[in-house]
């Protein structure tokens, strides 16, 4: 691998740094090409075009001068400050939120809304854009929802999972799946919280349930796969994971886990988190703790690795077994990679790439297992990710919520009570038909294999999991979603918050710069062409958008200024109608 | 539960639809057939009569060992030795058994006794209904509408026991998994297999249909069930179909030209990238269909469909004709599937009037939470109530519509769940009881033999005194998925040699046994 020598020391200073990259770059260049690879992209974007593609895939989208500073920092260095920035905490945002609303309103509190509100506050002005991001690409892999009472009851918790993502994210894999595994809404989600060894007597047995996604959702897939993320074939037929047994056998090591308790591991606080009126306040988020009690003794045998039966319950030395097993297995480093790459920038990878992705995920080149900041960079950095591809088939979808922030980054709003209240977002009738961590199952919004039946793209064999969202009510829900949006602001109502009065919507943005253009048709076209779509449309789409603006007649202002509010409400009617226009085609949907 | 008032409604409603015959001359043939046929035992379809197959779909794996109970003794006495572990038991409780008012909210005792019912063939056992499907136990024993299709699930090929345990025997692929086996029971393949069987059953019928978009109909998200080789799926919201962009001016921000240009930016993809053909292909026939359903449906706010609101316009989430009764609560709430299920009411209805130019459809409506891995009596309760109002509200709805003859609806899932319990919920399963609804089902009687259930061995998790059980006590299936298919599909109008393409395992089953008999023939 091209990382084996050990990354500049941050003391170095600048001119050294170039003269270091400079270096690495003409090294990289000349193994690929003995190698016979595919070449090394460039590690700087060519164009502001090529840093908003990137930006497009590696953040919420280009805002501000967010190209300029890709352009002259270049990618991997870009990458590596984005992950140096400190993380602003969700839960510290959510706390705020609920303080904020019983200041007013004493008897409310936050709920669900603020999660999501601090979800996109973060993804629409957090400076550690590429964290947020793989923040939300995990929680789309590493599935709990909201739309379970047990997990949506507890939205502090919620947003603290949020916080678990984008620190336990940033380091291995193995890190981040124990803390998945310990987080108690995933406990609660898949039911392994309180979870009990067998009961030979009157016939109990283990809740299976984490046992088994985690196996099939969150480490090793259904089916042996080779190096490069394609399934293994035997008589032309997959080859499963694993069976029954193992299902059965992981379940035990899911037993014994419960809240985090003063009076632990006391069987009032396994049942409730509570013993004698005491509990934590923080359980809800606190890693589960074992009870050894509770713990299943018997050996413990699934994919070719068996734990010996415990003299003494010993739940965390199974869980480590299991966990290293599963982090171990040959499977997981080309099913997460493929995973990742499918959440940032193409649906159907080619078997190369998936192939260096995991090669960076069993070695980052410094002899680290899973370091998930690696992999993201060599998701980001890969050819086939980097070179604009003319290919009828690269790229993916952008899913709901992409959309929508890449609006509001490329046309930034400012929120009025701060609080960025975008809210529920599940209607797709009338919203966007997804809101970040209410997934309608663990298997997300949508699966990494959906096939959409007689579609063009299953026609040419190819997979594209955002598909599953569109249907005829979605792809009307989201134009008449984004109308609304235009014209009135997005997100909730605000009326008197305090004593402030609003009465409008709490995301607005101030159009006088393109006021300013509305009277230029192809000036208008052109600026929200270029910032929504980047390089990804056609001349004649933008004279087509910019013919359909002119035809909305703007009154010529009258020297007394008595036809100003007709003036501009055409010119604003202009503006919406370039945008939601761009917005609704097909160019914007996808990302190539 | 909430009623309309069958006559007073159907009666309007005749009086609005004789106006569209008069108006529609040909099209109205289909209604008056549906209208003749009205109370009388209704045979399989005749050629050029309307009918619709619904599909609601439990979404989780329901655990149906709580749905359909065996109440002879030896049968009673596995279920409660197995299903009755610490903390909370899952044991329903015998017929009879009174209810305890004080008891934690949807817990057996709460719940009181299993419903009995009676099938014209008891196969020498007793039956019973959750405690919560009330209005179920009166459709099979009272309306005979409601048939018992006992333990079904995908086959390959029948399967017994031993054959189970031999891995040269061929058996679907990713068994217990839910999104493989939600795809299987739709599209008899796991996932990734993108033709279903009601959208193959579509292709063989969907001649009869001018508009072929509305021939298979979701209004529950994409579902591969839908998807034949021609048939697409169409999907419609709750309150209908949505329009894209413009008002009910046909503008958007004041402008028709804007309007017009959104409709062709939407609907046509510039360039040859896969993705954006498809995203043009579903927005140009989300225009189409939705000029359509524009004046072809009914209005939702007017009986059969729904109640007119006393002031302001109408929300169906507070229309008392689609809330149940939360047995959690113990207050009315909104009930997804009856929303569902009403938007469907009205394209049936306006299907039999010919406003739509089909004359057989096929629909999806699903619920989702069923994997009830743990806290089974709250959350199983709360479905069982749903799926009780929501399949009661529809077959009164057609009942007014006079359409029940020509509306067959079945239940179908991921998989049944395991016969053991965890401590207060199940694991997933294979084998599974299931219900079909409809005037030309043959109500009141269970289809196929009902599985023995037996002790757990207690060396291991076995159940050796049961041919039907497998470890933890899953079922077994045997009846196939392809003989459900069938059976539906004959019913339908899809000759015997069509139905061997749509069901491929189908030859693999005893010609005597591909038509499992629950429609009337």
């Amino acid at each position: 691998m091209l990382r084996a020598l050990p990354p500049p020391a941050r003391r170095l200073r600048r001119p050294h740094m170039f003269r270091l990259q400079r270096i690495l770059s003409l090294l990289a260049l000349v193994l690929a090409t003995t190698a016979g690879q595919a070449q090394t992209p460039p590690d700087r974007p060519a164009s502001t075009a090529e840093a908003q593609r990137f930006l497009l895939q590696a953040t919420f989208g280009p805002a501000g001068d967010d190209a300029e500073s890709l352009m002259k920092l270049g990618y991997g260095a870009w990458i590596d400050r984005q992950f140096g920035l400190p993380a602003t905490s969700h839960r510290l945002t959510w706390e705020a939120s609920d303080a904020a609303i019983r200041a007013i309103t004493p008897a409310q509190g936050a709920g669900q809304n603020e999660v999501f509100d601090s979800f996109w506050k973060q993804a629409l002005t957090g400076p550690d854009q590429l964290r947020q991001r793989l923040v939300f690409a995990l929680s789309e892999i590493f599935v709990i929802s909201g739309v379970d009472g047990a997990v949506g009851n507890e939205p502090r918790a919620m947003a603290a999972w949020l916080d678990m993502l984008g620190d336990k994210g940033t380091t291995t894999y193995r890190q981040l799946l124990e803390s998945v595994s310990l987080h108690p809404m995933m406990g609660r989600y898949l039911s392994h919280l309180r979870n009990q060894k067998a009961d030979p007597v009157t016939g109990r047995v283990p809740d299976q349930n984490y046992a088994r996604e985690v196996m099939q959702l969150l480490s090793i897939g259904l089916v042996q796969l080779n190096p490069d993320g394609t399934p293994v074939m035997v008589n032309n037929r997959t080859v499963e994971t694993y069976g029954p047994d193992d299902v059965a056998g992981l379940a035990k090591v899911f037993t014994g886990w419960s809240w985090d308790c003063p009076a632990a591991p006391n069987t009032s606080c396994f049942n409730n988190g509570t013993s004698g009126g005491v509990s934590d306040p923080d359980r809800q988020f606190k890693p589960m703790i074992p009870y050894p009690q509770f713990h299943s003794t018997e050996a413990k045998a699934f994919l070719g690795v068996t734990i010996p039966p415990q003299t003494t319950p010993d739940p965390r030395e199974s869980l480590r077994v299991a966990l290293n097993t599963l982090d171990a297995h040959p499977n997981t480093a080309p099913f997460i990679s493929k995973a990742l790459i499918q959440r940032f920038t193409v649906s159907n990878p080619s078997p190369a790439y998936v192939r260096a992705v995991a090669g960076v995920f069993i070695n980052n080149g410094a002899g680290v297992r899973g370091d998930l900041k690696a992999v993201v960079k060599a998701i980001l950095t890969h050819p086939e990710a980097r070179t604009p591809a003319n290919a009828n088939s690269t790229g993916k979808l952008r899913e709901p919520v992409l959309r929508l922030s890449a609006y509001l980054r490329a046309f930034p709003h400012i929120s009025d009570t701060g609080r960025w209240r975008i809210g529920n977002t599940d209607s797709a009738a009338n919203a966007l038909g997804q809101t970040p961590l209410r997934s309608p199952s663990v298997f997300n919004f949508f699966r990494p294999g959906y096939v959409a039946p007689n579609t063009a793209t299953a026609a040419a064999g190819l997979i594209a999991p955002e598909m599953q969202l569109l249907n005829e009510t979605s792809a009307a829900g989201w134009v008449n979603y984004m109308r609304d949006n235009l014209s009135n602001g997005v997100g909730s109502f605000n009326g008197t918050v305090g004593t402030t009065v609003f009465n409008r919507r709490d995301l607005q943005r101030n159009w006088d710069f393109e006021l300013e253009l509305a009277v230029r048709p192809e000036s208008l076209a052109r600026f929200v062409t270029q910032r929504l779509l980047v390089n990804q449309y056609s001349e004649a789409l933008k004279n087509d958008i910019a013919a359909q603006v002119a035809s909305i007649t703007v009154p010529t202002p009258l020297p007394d200024g008595s036809n100003l509010a007709a003036v501009t409400a055409a010119k604003r009617n202009r503006i919406f109608a370039a945008l939601l226009l761009t917005m609704a085609t097909p160019e914007f949907l996808t990302l190539k | 539960m909430t009623t309309t008032h069958p006559s007073h409604s159907a009666r309007r409603l005749f009086l609005r639809q004789a106006g569209a015959i008069s108006a529609l001359a040909g099209s109205g043939a289909p209604l008056l057939t549906g209208l003749l046929a009205a109370g009388s035992a209704q045979a399989a379809l005749n050629p050029g009569q309307y009918g619709a197959l619904v599909c609601v779909f439990l979404f989780g794996g329901n655990d149906a060992y709580n749905m359909v109970l065996p109440t002879d003794t030896a049968s009673w006495n596995a279920y409660t030795a197995t299903r009755n572990q610490a903390p909370d038991s899952i044991a329903l409780l015998a017929p009879g058994t009174a209810p305890v008012p004080g008891a934690a909210a949807a817990s057996p005792s709460r719940l009181g006794g299993v419903l009995p019912i009676a099938p014209a063939n008891a196969q020498g056992r007793s039956f019973a209904l959750h405690p919560l499907l009330t209005n179920l136990r009166t459709l099979f024993d009272t309306d005979r509408r409601l048939a018992i299709v006992p333990n079904i699930g995908p086959l390959v090929l029948p399967t017994t026991k031993v054959q189970y345990g031999q891995t040269s025997h061929p058996k679907p692929l990713s068994l217990f998994s839910h999104n493989d086996q939600q795809n299987t029971w739709m599209a008899l393949g796991p996932e990734g297999t993108t033709r279903g069987w009601g959208g193959r059953i579509g292709d063989m019928i969907a001649a009869g249909n001018s508009r072929a978009v509305f021939t298979a109909i979701s209004a529950a998200g994409n579902a591969v069930w839908l998807s034949g080789d021609n048939v697409r799926q169409y999907q419609v919201g709750n309150s209908g179909a949505i329009r894209i962009g413009a008002d009910s001016n046909g503008r958007v921000y004041g402008s028709t030209a804007v309007a017009t240009a959104l409709n062709n930016v939407v609907a046509n993809a510039r360039g040859s990238h896969v993705f954006r053909a498809d995203l043009a292909s579903v927005a140009a026939r989300s225009i189409s269909a939705e000029e359509t359903l524009r004046t072809a449906l009914a209005p939702a706010n007017q009986a059969p469909f729904g109640t007119p609101p006393t002031a302001g316009t109408y929300n169906p989430a507070n229309d008392p004709l689609l809330r149940y009764l939360n047995p959690l609560t113990g207050v009315q709430a909104t009930n997804s599937l009856a929303q569902q299920l009403q938007v469907v009411a009205r394209l049936i209805e306006a299907g039999m009037r010919g406003a739509t130019g089909v004359t057989r459809q096929v629909f999806f409506v699903s619920m989702g939470g069923f994997d009830t891995h743990d806290l089974q009596n709250r959350n199983q309760a709360d479905l069982m109530a749903r799926l009780n109002h929501a399949l009661a509200y529809f077959d009164t709805t057609l009942g007014a519509l006079n359409a029940r003859n020509n509306v067959t609806t079945f239940t179908a899932s991921d998989f049944g769940r395991t016969f053991t319990s965890n401590g207060d919920g199940t694991d997933h399963g294979w084998g599974s009881h299931h219900f079909v609804m409809g005037g030309a089902v043959r109500g009141g009687d269970l289809y196929g033999r009902f599985p023995a259930l037996a002790f757990k061995n207690p060396n291991n998790n076995n159940f050796d005194g049961s041919a039907d059980q497998l470890g933890n006590g899953a079922l077994l299936p045997e009846r196939s998925v392809d003989q459900l298919g069938a059976t539906l599909g004959a019913w339908f109008g899809v000759g015997s040699s069509d139905l061997l393409q749509v069901f491929p395992n189908l030859a693999r089953f005893d010609t005597s046994a591909r038509n499992l008999g629950f429609m009337s023939a």
